[in-house]
């Protein structure tokens, strides 16, 4: 039985279904370093999912497909941010109201456009392409586990690394942060942070799209009402998780992903897959649970130690 | 009235009716007639006594879950968790009608509106503690613990609380005396409305009318400011975010107590976001709450009969509530660049009027 839940296919379905959680999470890292929490994940998702469907079954491509999710990806990041930055409305509504608009819209369209409830696949939805690195065919494990994935697997794993390096290494990255941090050291250094916000917004969107994608054209090639199925909620919590660092989040994506397959290859044995998929949303709140305690024993420590001085 | 309500009520009846004409201008775009639509809509929503009733019934969860969100954000302790507590209360009223199944009404109902009040305020304590005593932000641990509670009453629903006709997802049926009875007929309107015009009149007296009420409304204007004034915070932040979760955890119950009479997998399609979205638009008003209710409640029922006369997805009201919101939310932003457009156009004039 254990031989059955716990193999190599366990681990290929890790790789597969984190990578949705990763890249929503970087998008999501990037704003909240700006200083904004964006909820609306889970909508900008379902977007991305839609419209990667829609724009590869009418174009015959997944390029196509990919290029729509990530120009509604855009637009809905752009309106985030001017209802949050521009119009200074609180930040958790606005994500609230695009996750709701984007679960009505999808469906909505999903039954104008193809005239079915529930889901949508047809042969004329072109998946995105499979992709190998060379190097690794033959190799009994490592081609299992890396190779056949979607470009999407590859390319969330090169944004961890471009985007650690964007953030510590150069001067934009700085900005981004201190854009949330220190946003009027920021205005008097002459850089804008509300630029830097919109960037941060519009970013996660495209990512957010990306993620879609993967979930629509990538391994399945379907659209089905409310497919995010939480993801973006599951993001935010590797961005807690992770403490917004790139390297860390996507370990922590990486662990939800886990925890992710592993729920259904336990619910293909016919063990109660709950439990397993509690874990990222449990674990969240403990982690929280640690910060604050920490900081608190901190505080204390800080007064304690003034009034000895004293 | 004040100056500042009037200016709302304008841009609150400017939002809805923003939304309804994109509303009518996707009906037109997807080659449908919105006068048609929307006339579909109208009769759909008050056009006889079962599309009455269908409206009321829908507006049975909403009112709760509104007057939840707003009493939380009233005292500015944010609780997002209302569809969890609800699941929560919803499963342990289905637990005590499948349980105790021969008690009599009289008992019956109210241990199980007991129940539920205390599985979701228990819920609810929880962030609540979390929040006042490690500053732990309640936004994101409410919305975890949702899913938590979802997964949660889906496994015992699913293995042992399942019911023995196959994996439905749901309970045995609650016994008779738990079933509240049907006010029209084919409707699912109960006698759970009446319920939840008493729990209204208590939530606008303890709101509006006491002490507790106006120091909640303190606290959620300027913490520091209660705090000097000698409001316990911490404890009166807890008592809203408990109150709240006990009104999601008994519009749980109605659900099965006067609905399903059991419980099921899914059993709220969303009803603690729609309340939440609700009392967002009304600004937290108790009364304003159960307008809102009532208007989205016939949105919901009219977009059926929509949908049936004239094939447009009945989807798109969650487009248009939503949209709704994004302007209600924009209200105070659109505001200040409207009045900083007209200043700035005053101000060119002037200067026109000078070099003239």
């Amino acid at each position: 039985m254990l031989k059955e839940i716990i193999n190599l296919t366990l681990l290929q379905h890790t790789i597969r279904t984190a990578t949705p959680l990763i890249l929503a999470a970087l998008g999501g890292l990037l704003t909240q370093h700006a200083g904004i929490l964006n909820i609306g994940m889970e909508g900008m998702i379902l977007l991305g999912a839609f419209f990667g469907v829609v724009g590869s079954y009418f174009f015959g491509s997944s390029l196509a497909g990919t290029l729509l999710a990530v120009a509604v990806g855009i637009v809905v990041g752009l309106l985030f941010a001017y209802f949050v930055i521009d119009l200074k409305s609180d930040e958790f509504i606005i994500g609230i109201a695009i996750n709701m608009l984007a679960g009505g819209l999808t469906i909505f369209l999903l039954r104008s456009i193809f005239g079915v409830k529930g889901a949508f696949s047809s042969p004329d939805i072109v998946p995105l392409p499979r992709f190998s690195v060379g190097f690794l065919e033959g190799i009994p494990l490592l081609d299992t586990l890396f190779n056949n994935h979607t470009v999407f697997v590859y390319v969330s794993w090169l944004l961890v690394a471009l985007i650690y390096v964007y953030l510590y290494k150069t001067p934009h990255g700085i900005w981004l942060r201190a854009a949330g941090e220190f946003p009027d050291a920021l205005e008097t250094a002459g850089v804008s942070p509300r630029k830097m916000k919109y960037i941060s917004s519009i970013l996660c969107g495209v990512f957010c799209g990306f993620a879609g994608v993967h979930l629509s054209l990538g391994y399945l090639t379907l659209f089905t009402e409310n497919m995010s199925a939480n993801r973006g909620f599951i993001a935010m919590a590797a961005i807690i998780f992770g403490g917004a660092h790139p390297v860390k989040t996507f370990i922590a994506a990486l662990m939800f992903g886990f925890f992710d397959a592993l729920g259904i290859r336990l619910q293909v044995v016919g063990i109660p897959s709950q439990f397993t998929q509690m874990i990222p949303y449990l674990g969240t709140i403990v982690v929280l649970f640690i910060v604050a305690k920490n900081l608190l024993r901190k505080k204390k420590k800080a007064i304690e130690g003034e009034s000895y001085n004293e | 009235m004040k100056k500042k309500n009037i200016e709302y009520l304008i841009s609150l009846f400017l939002s809805i009716f923003a939304a309804l004409v994109i509303g009518a201008f996707i009906m037109w775009a997807n080659g449908r007639n919105p006068i048609v639509g929307f006339a579909a809509l109208i009769k759909g929503a008050i056009g006889s006594k079962y599309n009455i009733a269908t409206t009321l019934a829908k507006t049975v969860p909403l009112i709760l879950t509104g007057l939840a969100t707003s009493i939380s954000f009233r005292s500015g302790i944010f609780n997002i968790g209302g569809e969890g507590q609800l699941y929560l209360g919803a499963f342990g009223a289905a637990l005590v009608g499948i349980s105790l199944v021969n008690l009599p009404g009289l008992v019956g109902i109210p241990l199980a509106l007991l129940v539920s009040a205390i599985a979701g305020g228990l819920y609810a304590l929880l962030p609540a503690i979390l929040k006042v005593r490690y500053n732990i932000d309640e936004v994101i641990v409410t919305i975890m613990l949702n899913t938590v509670a979802v997964l949660l009453t889906g496994y015992l629903v699913n293995y042992p609380f399942a019911s023995d006709v196959g994996k439905l997802g749901a309970t045995e049926v609650i016994g008779e005396g738990y079933q509240l009875s049907r006010l029209v007929r084919l409707s699912t309107l109960n006698t759970s409305i009446f319920y939840v015009i008493v729990i209204t009149i208590i939530m606008y007296y303890l709101l509006e009318r006491t002490s507790i009420g106006y120091e909640i409304k303190m606290i959620g204007q300027n913490p520091d400011f209660s705090r000097y004034g000698g409001i316990n915070v911490k404890r009166r932040m807890i008592f809203a975010m408990v109150v709240s979760g006990v009104l999601c955890g008994i519009a749980g119950a109605f659900e099965v107590l006067g609905v399903h009479y059991r419980f099921l997998q899914h059993i709220s399609p969303g009803y603690a976001w729609d309340g939440m979205l609700i009392a967002l638009i009304v600004k937290n008003n108790p009364l304003g709450v159960v307008l809102m209710s009532l208007f989205f409640g016939a949105l919901k029922t009219g977009s059926i009969s929509m949908e049936n006369a004239t094939g447009i997805p009945s989807e798109l009201i969650a487009v248009i509530q939503s949209i709704i919101i994004l302007f209600i939310a924009g209200e105070a932003g659109f505001k200040s660049k409207i009045k900083g457009f007209f200043a700035r156009k005053d101000g060119r004039k002037k200067v026109g009027e000078k070099n003239a």
